[in-house]
């Protein structure tokens, strides 16, 4: 009599234990699919930037707002001197 | 009383039968006879496969630039079956999508259909807030759209990808293979709620590959800004330039005029949309002649101090061909003819070499078939075989008439003579990512000795010769003029209608660039000399500058 209850009481915990993984598993999936979602914005957010980025270090923007806002112009060859180092 | 009992019993007993099998029964027909197609409906219901959109590699250029990229962006669609009010629903596209109601209603409206696209790779933002608005009947899925940070920069040479992320023209077409990925995909199981609790199966996505270019985005941005203005100046009705780095045949810039921007290619003329550098051929007049020079000295019939007595006409079969400038008779040398670029002076050389043998030259240097460089379209240009020469061919093609070239050939044989005679495949791709470097196609056309007095004889054009216009303080230039009659569609050339070009070598007593320049029909001045050659000189002004190439010319001397 006393073994059955204890076998029931093993039975008992052994189901809990696995409906306390497959509850794991399942916050775990959900986790995961959150968290791929949250990665798939990043990469979005991340393109824009380089877009922007890429737009912003154009050399012909950059050239345009120096000669406007700043009035600097394109240095000529003969004005550039080039040190030759001894080695 | 105990046979009421026992009846009752009975009674109870049958009644629990009959309900056990109306129970059996329904099971067994649930679960045998129906048990698939329910099933199907149930993975229907809670089970989901979905694709994992895989993303286009990135363009870069030589600096790590980004030319072309993938941007995200929302598909939007709808159902109008499902759609209860087409007015309030198109209302709502025009509010958060700016797209016309009055376009978008008869989409809706029409109960025919069960799927129309209300707009395809829409700004996710706008996507979003239509979404936020939960009107039963729209759908979004996330797409890719194909972005061009750089604008009208480099556009020809990217080409462009379609709605539906396939390189469909440029570099685009050309590296779609390694630019596209590979789509994954993956099974889900949903909760009631619509969210993910199990993942069955799945096949991750491959990104696509990342292609790196020779082209550097500053020297084709100022190449770009520099034909603009020469085409403004002239009239002309377009520029193309090719800047090659000659040690490697790396094309620095390939630049068009007019221009279109990139993420505005549907919209943008097809004509505008050729790299005609590549796909489009053009008489190249006198920057011809070097090839002429060069097979003259390779074949050992001259040196450049040889001398010719030359009239200002000469009669070729049924023609008769003259210098550009009026002039008495004169004794050149063919350093000489190669500076004034005389035309009755390279037709003597011409003879000398003879038919065949220039032919031959001619094919050595790649004109009349693709050099392969890695963009499509290319063509080989038009070069008659020596069996089809008339009489007076031998009049014509040695000063670059009646043969019909690319601008990226004609760089690419004065990259030769640059390179010590030694001609390099000119290329746009420096490598794609997860691959080693292409090994350079290379091959001598002519020797040392005689690139080195090419180039001598190239310097001199510029000091003193058709060039001078090509020359900066500094630096010494090597280079050659061309102007040439335009043909026309009778079999005979066009009044009025020229090509000026130039094509220069610079520094010229150690080579980094080749820049050719090649202005179509400008008005008020046709010479290579006049309209091509200070475009070079601003396209090379900048290109040493920027790439802090030391001068060469020596001091206190005159340059050029």
């Amino acid at each position: 009599m006393a073994g059955g209850v204890v076998w029931i009481g093993v039975v008992a915990v052994l189901l809990a234990g696995v409906v306390a993984l497959n509850v794991a598993v399942l916050r775990l999936n959900m986790q995961l699919d959150r968290l791929a979602r949250e990665r798939a914005d990043l990469r979005a957010q991340n393109a824009a930037l380089s877009v922007q980025l890429s737009s912003q270090a154009s050399a012909p923007r950059i050239q345009r707002l120096a000669a406007k806002r700043l009035g600097y112009v394109q240095a000529t060859p003969d004005q550039t001197s080039y040190v030759t180092l001894p080695h | 009383m105990n046979r009421l009992v026992n009846r009752r019993i009975r009674l109870l007993l049958a009644v629990l039968t009959f309900a056990f099998a109306g129970l059996l029964l329904r099971a067994t027909w649930l679960q045998g006879v129906r048990a698939s197609s329910l099933a199907r409906l149930g993975q229907t219901q809670h089970r989901e496969t979905v694709a994992l959109p895989a993303s286009r590699g990135t363009l870069y250029d030589r600096t790590g630039i980004e030319l072309g990229l993938g941007e995200r962006a929302t598909t939007v669609y709808a159902n109008p079956k499902q759609i209860a009010n087409p007015h309030a629903a198109a209302a709502a596209v025009e509010q958060t999508l700016g797209l016309d109601a009055n376009r978008v209603y008869p989409e809706l409206a029409d109960q025919t259909r069960g799927f129309v696209y209300i707009e395809r790779e829409a700004d996710p933002a706008q996507a979003a807030a239509l979404q936020r608005l939960k009107i039963a009947g729209f759908g979004f899925y996330p797409e890719e759209r194909r972005s061009y940070p750089q604008g009208s920069v480099a556009a020809q040479v990217l080409g462009y990808v379609g709605i539906d992320g396939n390189g469909l023209a440029g570099l685009e077409l050309q590296f779609d293979h390694q630019l596209s990925g590979r789509a994954g995909q993956e099974t889900i199981v949903k909760d009631p709620a619509g969210r993910v609790i199990d993942v069955q199966q799945q096949r991750p996505e491959r990104p696509g590959r990342d292609v790196f270019l020779t082209v550097d985005h500053s020297i084709q941005a100022n190449a770009e800004e520099v034909l603009r203005q020469t085409v403004e100046k002239w009239h002309a009705k377009s520029a193309s330039a090719v800047v090659l780095d000659p040690r490697t045949g790396g094309v620095l810039a390939m630049a068009v005029q007019p221009g279109y921007n990139a993420n505005r290619y549907p919209s943008a003329p097809r004509d505008l949309q050729r790299n005609r550098t590549v796909t489009d051929t053009y008489e190249p007049g006198s920057t011809f002649k070097l090839i002429t020079v060069a097979a003259a000295l390779s074949e050992h019939l001259v040196s450049p101090s040889t001398r010719f007595t030359l009239p200002y006409s000469l009669r070729v079969a049924d023609r008769v061909i003259h210098d550009a400038e009026p002039r008495g008779t004169v004794n050149y040398s063919v350093a000489q003819i190669l500076a004034h670029s005389s035309n009755i002076g390279a037709i003597e050389l011409a003879e000398m070499v003879g038919r065949t043998r220039l032919s031959s030259w001619i094919s050595r240097f790649g004109f009349g078939r693709v050099t392969g460089i890695d963009y499509p379209g290319e063509s080989p240009g038009i070069v008659l075989p020596p069996d089809k020469w008339s009489g007076s061919t031998i009049g014509n093609v040695p000063i670059g008439q009646g043969i019909a070239v690319t601008p990226v050939q004609m760089a690419a044989a004065y990259a030769a003579i640059a390179n010590r005679g030694v001609w390099s495949r000119p290329h746009l791709v420096d490598h794609v990512s997860g691959g080693g470097r292409p090994s350079l196609q290379r091959h001598r056309l002519v020797s040392p000795q005689v690139a080195s007095q090419l180039m001598l004889m190239l310097k001199d054009v510029v000091a003193e010769g058709t060039g001078t216009y090509a020359a900066m303080p500094g630096y010494q230039v090597a280079g050659k003029t061309g102007t040439a009659q335009k043909p026309d569609s009778h079999g005979g050339y066009a009044t009025g209608r020229y090509v000026a070009s130039f094509v220069g070598i610079v520094p010229a007593s150690r080579p980094r660039l080749v820049i050719l320049v090649m202005v179509d029909e400008p008005q008020n001045a046709i010479w290579g000399g006049v309209v091509a050659a200070p475009a070079f000189q601003q396209i090379a002004r900048f290109d040493l500058q920027y790439l802090e190439v030391p001068p060469d010319a020596p001091t206190n001397a005159p340059t050029g």
